[in-house]
C-alpha cells in the first residue's frame, strides 16, 4: 500500500511541489472583516495583506474541522493509500487535535498523526521530507518513524517587523520578551521545541537580514532551503541571493506566509527554513 | 594619650562626618570635568553618614563599646551606604581599618598604624588600576608616615594628618589632568579632612594643637597651571579602559601543596581586571576580567585542582518555581536585568524592553550599594545583571555584586553602552552567558554625551567658557559649542558615520522634539545611509546622550 502525506495549509508550501509530490494540504480558515475565508483557496496574501494593514481590527484564525479531517482521510483510505498526517506544531494550534478526533472516528483508515513541533514552510519541508521519504516505499509505521526522527533536522529562522500581531493573536509565547516599541527593534524568532524563541534584537532591516544569513549559515551543510516573505518580495531576492553560499539559487525553494501565518507574523517579515544534511 | 577608647573613636568618625559635611561644596567644586561629573564630596558624605549611623545602631551611646566593634560596625555601614568610586574606596578604607582592630578594646598608637597600613591597602586593592595623585595616593601617604616606633596616639594622628595635607598639594604633579584643570584631587581633599575633623574631635576644645582647616580651601588656587600632556581623568583612570570576559573559578590545593593568597592575588592584579581573589590555603575563590581567559586559567592550573568555572547552574526554565513545602510559590523571572536610569523617557525604555525594575540614579546621583543590593532583591529574580550606565556607578555596582553572589555587572560606563548591552539580552540563556555576550557589545558602541560646563577651564586642548555645552565622545571631551545641538552634531561628526551607521539620539529633559528632528534630518542630510533614531529620554544633566553602532 501507499503511503500519501497530508498537511495544513499553515505549512505554506508552494503549489507545485504540493502537485509534484502528491501531497494533500486541508485549509485553515482565517476570519477577517467579518468573513470566513479557508485559507489559499478563498482568499490569497495579497488580498489578505492589503486587508490586515488597511483594518484596524485583526483578523483570527482557525484550524480546519474534525469533518475536513474526516472527510479527506475517508477519501484517501478509500482509494486504498494510507495517511501520515503532518501538521502545524501543538503549541500554537489546535489542527492536530481535529485531525485525532477524525482519526478516532474512522475504524479501519490507516492513519498516523505527527506533532511537527513547527509551523509555516519549516513545517512545508518537513512534509516535502516526508513525501520524499513515502515514495521510497516501506510501511506506515517505517515511514512515519523515519520522519519522527528526522523531525530535529528541520529549522525556522524569521525576523519580524513588529511583534505586534503575535501579541495580539495570542501567541506570543516566549517571544514576550523582546517585546517593546520604544527601540524599533526587528525581532529575530526561532522555532523551537514547538515554539518561537526569542534569539536576538537587530536595530533595523538591513541588520537581522544579515543576522538571518549568518545564524542560516551556522545550520550548514544544508539539504533543502526555503526562504519566506509576507508583503516583500524584493527583500526576499536579497536575502535569497545572500544564502547562495548554502545551496545553489534555483534549488532554494520560494514560499510566502500564507493568511494563516501573516495573522501573526504580519507584514515585512520575512524566514529562512533549513533541512539539514542527515549526518 | 596612650590609648583611645570605643567611645572617643565614635566621637571621632562622627566630628568628621560633620567637618566633610561643611566642606562637602569645596570638595564637589574640585571635580576634575567642568561639569557636575564626580560628585565627589557629595558621595564621601553620603558613605560617611551610613558608617556613622551603623554605628549609632551597633553601638548605642550610654555603654561601654571596644574600639573593634565601632570600627566593625563604622565598615559595615560604609560598605552598604557606599557611593560612587570614591564611597566605594572609603568603605575599602574602613574595612582595613577595621579588620587591623580585631579583638582590640582600646586603639593604642600601634594599633593605629596597623589599621592605617591595612586601611591604605585596602582602599588600593578596590580599585582596578590604582593612580596616583588621587586619594589613594593621600591614604598611602598618611600610612607611611605613622609606621615606625611607637608614639603616643595623638602625636600620630597629627603626623597622619600632616603628611596627607602634603600628599594633597603634590597631587597635581602626580596626575597632569589635575594640574591642567588648577585643581588638588577631590577625594585626596575628602580624606584630609576627614583625617583632620577626626583629630581635632581627639585633640579635645582644651588642646593647644588647633586644627586650622579654614585653610583647606586655599588649597584650590595655590596650584600652578602647567602644560602637561593630557591624562585620562582620574575617575575614568581609576576604573578599567578594557573589559574582556568576566572569569570566575576556584582553586584548590592538590597533592599537599598549599596556596599562597597574596602570590594567586598578586599575580591576577598584574594580569587582569576586577580581580577579586578571598579564600584560605587550600582553596582560592578568583574573580577576574581578562582579554583571554586561556593563560589565566593555564596559571591556575600549574597552582591546583580548578573548578567550578564560569558556573551556569540556572537554567531558566526549571527556576520559575520553587517548591517551598506547602505547594508551589511563584518566583520572579530566573533573570532579571536591572538598570540604572535617570529621567522618565529612559526608564521607560528599559521596562518596555523588558527590564525587571529600574534603578533610580545616573549623572550627580549615584545609588549606594543598598539601593542596588534592595532592587535587586525585589525583582524577585534568581540572577540578576545590573546595569551601571555611568562610570561613577560601576564601582558600586561591583560591590553589591561582591556583596551578594546572584548579582551580576555587566559594566556599562554610559547609557547608550546599556542600551547596547539591553538588546544583547537573551532572557533565555545563563547569566554568564549573557554577561559575556553584553559585555562583549559594549565596546561595538560609540557613547557620546553633551551637557552644559560649569567653569572657566581648559581641558584637552578645549578652551571651555561657563555656560558652554561640551561634547564628549567615549568618555573624553572633544569639543565645546555654544548651543548643545551644536556640540552633538559635532561630536557625531568626530565620532565617524559611515554609510550604515545607526545614530540613536536621547534628547534631554527641556529639549524639543523639533529641534532634534530638525538636527536629524540635517544629519541624514549629510551622512547619505545612516539612521538616525529619536528617543525622549528625559535625563536631567544631559541636553543629549547619543550612540552610534
Amino acid at each position: 500500500m501507499t503511503v500519501r502525506i497530508v498537511t495544513d495549509s499553515s505549512a505554506d508550501l508552494p503549489a507545485d511541489l504540493v502537485q509534484q509530490h502528491g501531497i494533500t494540504v486541508l485549509p485553515c480558515y482565517v476570519v477577517v472583516d467579518d468573513r470566513t475565508f479557508k485559507d489559499g483557496l478563498e482568499i490569497q496574501p495579497d488580498d489578505f495583506y492589503r486587508r490586515l494593514q488597511a483594518d484596524g481590527g485583526f483578523p483570527t484564525t482557525a484550524q480546519p474541522t474534525v469533518a475536513d479531517f474526516q472527510e479527506v482521510y475517508r477519501d484517501l483510505s478509500g482509494k486504498g493509500y494510507q495517511v501520515l498526517s503532518i501538521h502545524v506544531s501543538g503549541k500554537l494550534s489546535g489542527t492536530l487535535n481535529s485531525a485525532g478526533q477524525a482519526k478516532e472516528s474512522l475504524d479501519g483508515a490507516e492513519i498516523e498523526l505527527i506533532d511537527s513541533q513547527l509551523a509555516s514552510i519549516p513545517l512545508g519541508l518537513a512534509v516535502l521530507d516526508a513525501a520524499i521519504m513515502a515514495s521510497e516505499g516501506g510501511s506506515l509505521q517505517e515511514v512515519a518513524e523515519k520522519v519522527r526522527q528526522r523531525l530535529h533536522m528541520h529549522h525556522g529562522l524569521f525576523a519580524l517587523d513588529t511583534l505586534e500581531y503575535l501579541h495580539k493573536g495570542g501567541r506570543i509565547g516566549k517571544a514576550r520578551a523582546f517585546m517593546g516599541s520604544v527601540l524599533h527593534v526587528k525581532p529575530i524568532l526561532r522555532l523551537q521545541d514547538g515554539e518561537a524563541h526569542p534569539v536576538e534584537r537587530p536595530r533595523n532591516r538591513e541588520r537581522a537580514m544579515r543576522r538571518l544569513v549568518e545564524l542560516a549559515s551556522e545550520l550548514a551543510p544544508v539539504l533543502r532551503l526555503a526562504v519566506v516573505h509576507s508583503t516583500d518580495p524584493n527583500r526576499m531576492a536579497t536575502l535569497k541571493q545572500d544564502l547562495t553560499g548554502l545551496l545553489p539559487a534555483d534549488q532554494i525553494i520560494e514560499a510566502r506566509f500564507g493568511a494563516t501565518l501573516g495573522t501573526y507574523i504580519g507584514p515585512d517579515a520575512l524566514g529562512v527554513a533549513i533541512t539539514q544534511e542527515p549526518r | 594619650m596612650d590609648q583611645l577608647r570605643g567611645q572617643e573613636l565614635k566621637q571621632a568618625f562622627s566630628a568628621a562626618t560633620d567637618c566633610l559635611e561643611e566642606y562637602r561644596d569645596t570638595v564637589n567644586a574640585l571635580n576634575v570635568f567642568p561639569v557636575p561629573d564626580g560628585d565627589t564630596g557629595t558621595n564621601m558624605l553620603l558613605t560617611m553618614r551610613a558608617a556613622v549611623k551603623s554605628v549609632a545602631e551597633g553601638c548605642p551611646d550610654g555603654q561601654d563599646h571596644s574600639a573593634d566593634s565601632v570600627c566593625s560596625a563604622l565598615a559595615q555601614g560604609a560598605f552598604f551606604g557606599a557611593r560612587g568610586n570614591s564611597g566605594v574606596i572609603l568603605s575599602q578604607f574602613f574595612k582595613g581599618f577595621s579588620d587591623a582592630l580585631n579583638g582590640v578594646e582600646c586603639l593604642t598608637a600601634q594599633d593605629l598604624a596597623l589599621a592605617f597600613k591595612l586601611a591604605s591597602a585596602g582602599a588600593y586593592k578596590s580599585v582596578g588600576k590604582p593612580v596616583e595623585g588621587t586619594m589613594l595616593t593621600v591614604i598611602r601617604m598618611a600610612s607611611e608616615a605613622i609606621q615606625g616606633p611607637d608614639k603616643d596616639v595623638l602625636s600620630l594622628w597629627e603626623t597622619a594628618y600632616h603628611a596627607s595635607r602634603e600628599a594633597l598639594e603634590r597631587t597635581p604633579q602626580q596626575l597632569p589632568v589635575l594640574a591642567e584643570a588648577g585643581v588638588v584631587d577631590a577625594g585626596g581633599l575628602g580624606i584630609v579632612i576627614l583625617i583632620g575633623g577626626a583629630l581635632r574631635s581627639i585633640s579635645g576644645p582644651d588642646s593647644p594643637m588647633l586644627v586650622d582647616l579654614s585653610q583647606l580651601s586655599l588649597l584650590q588656587g595655590g596650584v600652578n597651571r602647567t602644560a602637561n600632556p593630557i591624562m585620562p581623568g582620574f575617575l575614568e583612570a581609576s576604573l578599567e579602559q578594557n573589559w574582556g570576559y568576566c572569569t570566575e573559578f576556584i582553586i584548590s590545593s592538590a597533592n599537599g601543596k598549599v596556596l599562597n593568597l597574596e602570590l594567586v592575588r598578586g599575580h591576577y592584579l598584574e594580569t587582569a581586571l576586577s580581580t577579586v581573589v578571598v579564600g584560605d590555603e587550600r582553596n582560592v575563590r578568583v574573580h577576574i576580567h581578562v582579554k583571554d581567559t586561556a593563560p589565566a586559567l593555564s596559571y591556575a592550573e600549574s597552582l591546583g585542582v580548578v573548578s567550578e568555572i564560569k558556573i551556569e547552574n540556572m537554567d531558566s526554565q526549571n527556576q520559575q518555581f520553587a517548591p517551598n513545602g506547602h505547594g508551589s510559590r511563584v518566583k520572579g523571572p530566573a533573570l532579571a536585568l536591572l538598570p540604572v536610569a535617570q529621567g522618565e523617557g529612559l526608564a521607560h525604555l528599559f521596562r518596555d524592553s523588558g527590564c525587571a525594575g529600574v534603578i533610580e540614579g545616573g549623572q550627580t546621583m549615584n545609588p549606594s550599594v543598598q539601593q542596588i543590593l534592595d532592587a535587586a532583591r525585589d525583582t524577585g529574580a534568581h540572577d540578576v545583571i545590573v546595569l551601571p550606565n555611568n562610570s561613577n556607578i560601576v564601582l558600586t555596582a561591583e560591590q553589591a555584586a561582591a556583596a551578594e553572589p546572584s548579582i551580576h555587572v555587566v559594566p556599562a560606563k554610559s547609557l547608550p553602552q546599556g542600551v547596547a548591552a539591553l538588546l544583547a539580552f537573551n532572557p533565555e540563556a545563563p547569566w554568564q552567558e549573557n554577561v559575556d555576550a553584553m559585555t562583549a557589545v559594549l565596546s561595538e558602541i560609540v557613547s557620546v554625551e553633551v551637557t552644559a560646563a560649569v567653569r572657566d577651564v581648559e581641558l584637552n586642548g578645549v578652551a571651555i567658557t561657563v555656560g558652554q555645552y561640551i561634547g564628549l565622545l567615549d568618555g573624553q571631551l572633544v569639543t565645546a559649542q555654544d548651543t548643545s545641538e551644536w556640540a552633538l552634531r559635532s561630536t557625531l561628526e568626530l565620532a565617524g558615520l559611515n554609510s550604515d551607521a545607526i545614530v540613536t539620539i536621547y534628547y534631554g529633559a527641556g529639549r524639543s522634539g523639533s529641534d532634534v528632528r530638525q538636527l536629524s534630518s540635517e544629519l541624514e542630510g549629510e551622512f547619505p545611509g545612516i539612521q538616525v533614531d529619536l528617543i525622549e529620554g528625559g535625563q536631567l544633566h544631559h541636553q543629549y546622550l547619543a550612540s552610534v553602532e
